[in-house]
């Protein structure tokens, strides 16, 4: 029992996602500068900062739809490489939901949710569509599955991409501000199916301007800006007690009503 | 067009001059030469299925190559389109027939005209395709790939399919001026001839004159007007909605 205990407790230990000294250039922006991250299982972390932070940069070097110029990316223990087999392996175990939704146009809903399942883990399809109505079922849209993304509301449409990344059963989701591109009587309904998959467990960085939202869910709050990690806390410390002055300067511009 | 004009009349004269009349009729050209228009028609149509499967199967393979992550791929692929987008039909004819038996490579004659009509086809269907392709938002791609889709599989699953049915009324295009470019067959002999070679045909067994041209000519017309048609009816079936 208490081996089982500590084996356990080992497995803990590997981070879901590490990020060791990433730096990172636009031509001569030094974007990234020497960033160390690590998000363990069932972990939410929210990172914040000014716009030009670094902070959507950062979520997407994490799956590596950006090239890095230096550090290593872990994913559950294993190096993500480049290019090839096994960093569209790992990247499969990375669920990604993105502000601008990314839905493909020409796939109804459901398809949107059963193609990777289907072609990338050979997922048979009557299983994947029965997976993938529960899914929709469970974000709430599935009464939509016949439609074509272009059917849909915004709301809609990334509460469908949350439910594609959960068809691949992703040991954690990326989300770049998943609600920026929202109106915003539809914000609240993303924030729920957010909220709910964080109560579940599911490990997730989550790029974001919704301060509420980030209180209530965060495990711990990364503050970024130039392109540097210049603050790791709890929440409830960050929210009303920020260690660095361009923290305190960046919540203080978001005026009483954020927070 | 003023000479042209004036070209028409005086080739018109000199038939006057010498037959007595310009061209047989219509209904004469019909009665006499009817089932070999059927059987021109026919080659033409084959010759034009033929080569525009072929060169859409040759130019989605062209496409691929393009987009895909290896160099020396992308390249010859791009030199490929940049030779046959530019290279005039009837030169490449030619070239077929009269140059490579110098490799001692002879192909017929039918060989040479199929080759010909389907390798500029493809190349300009290479070229919607990519059009097609600028379509898709990169977001999508990112999207695949975050997915853990490979090459292989973002290309099959999101990429060809939104160019493809991006590019219908192209394709539909493509195949009006592949059909047109098989009268290039009327420049070496075939039996049976092609609806151009068929005009030849007839005005070296008798005297059809421009109206020969002109049954040919209406033919060629209703064709493209039926595949202009049908090409709409696709494009609005199967265009991706956005």
């Amino acid at each position: 029992m208490a081996q089982e205990q500590k084996r356990a407790d080992a497995a803990r230990q590997v981070p879901v996602i590490e990020l060791r000294h990433i730096d990172k250039y636009f031509g001569s922006l030094h974007v990234l500068k020497d960033v160390n991250l690590s998000v363990q299982r069932g972990e939410v972390v929210v990172i914040i900062g000014p716009s030009g932070s670094g902070k959507s940069t950062l979520c997407r070097t994490i799956n590596r739809l950006e090239t890095i110029d230096a550090g290593e990316i872990i994913i559950d223990g294993a190096v993500m490489p480049e290019e090839g087999k096994m960093l569209a392996k790992l990247r499969s175990e990375i669920g990604m939901v993105f502000q601008s939704f990314n839905l493909f146009e020409h796939k109804s809903i459901l398809d949107n949710v059963t193609i990777a399942p289907r072609d990338v883990l050979r997922v048979p399809r009557k299983e994947a569509q029965e997976e993938a109505m529960r899914l929709l079922e469970r974000v709430g849209v599935a009464d939509q599955a016949h439609k074509v993304p272009a059917q849909l509301s915004g709301g809609q449409k990334q509460r469908v991409a949350i439910a594609r990344s959960l068809a691949m059963h992703p040991k954690a989701i990326l989300f770049d501000e998943p609600t920026s591109a929202l109106d915003p009587e539809m914000i609240g309904e993303v924030l729920d199916v957010m909220t709910e998959l964080a109560g579940e467990g599911m490990t997730m960085v989550i790029v974001t301007h919704e301060m509420n939202f980030a209180r209530r869910v965060a495990d711990r709050v990364i503050f970024m800006d130039g392109g540097s990690i210049l603050e790791e806390n709890t929440p409830q410390e960050f929210f009303s007690a920020p260690r660095s002055q361009r923290a305190r300067d960046f919540l203080n511009s978001l005026g009483d009503r954020e927070r | 067009m003023k000479y042209a004009c004036l070209l028409g009349r005086t080739i018109r004269e000199a038939f006057v001059k010498e037959y007595g009349t310009c061209s047989m009729s219509i209904y004469a050209l019909l009665t006499q030469f009817g089932d070999r228009y059927l059987s021109a028609l026919f080659t033409t149509y084959k010759l034009t299925a033929a080569a525009f499967a072929l060169a859409v199967v040759i130019g989605v393979a062209v496409t691929v190559m393009r987009i895909a992550p290896v160099k020396p791929l992308r390249m010859a692929a791009e030199f490929y389109v940049q030779v046959f987008r530019n290279i005039p039909g009837a030169a490449l004819l030619i070239f077929l027939v009269y140059a490579l038996p110098y490799l001692d490579i002879v192909l017929s004659y039918y060989v040479c005209v199929l080759t010909a009509i389907t390798l500029i086809p493809s190349a300009f269907c290479s070229e919607y395709l990519m059009a097609g392709m600028n379509t898709i938002d990169p977001g999508q791609i990112e999207a695949a790939r975050s997915l853990g889709m490979t090459f292989a599989q973002l290309v099959r699953n999101v990429v060809l399919p939104q160019a493809v049915r991006s590019s219908v009324l192209q394709m539909t295009n493509l195949l009006v001026a592949t059909m047109l470019t098989t009268a290039l067959a009327s420049q070496v002999p075939l039996n049976p001839t092609d609806l151009t070679g068929i005009v030849s045909y007839i005005n070296t067994h008798a005297v059809g004159g421009v109206t020969a041209f002109l049954i040919s000519a209406v033919l060629y017309c209703v064709t493209a007007v039926v595949i202009g048609q049908v090409g709409s009816l696709i494009d609005r079936k199967v265009r991706v909605l956005r």
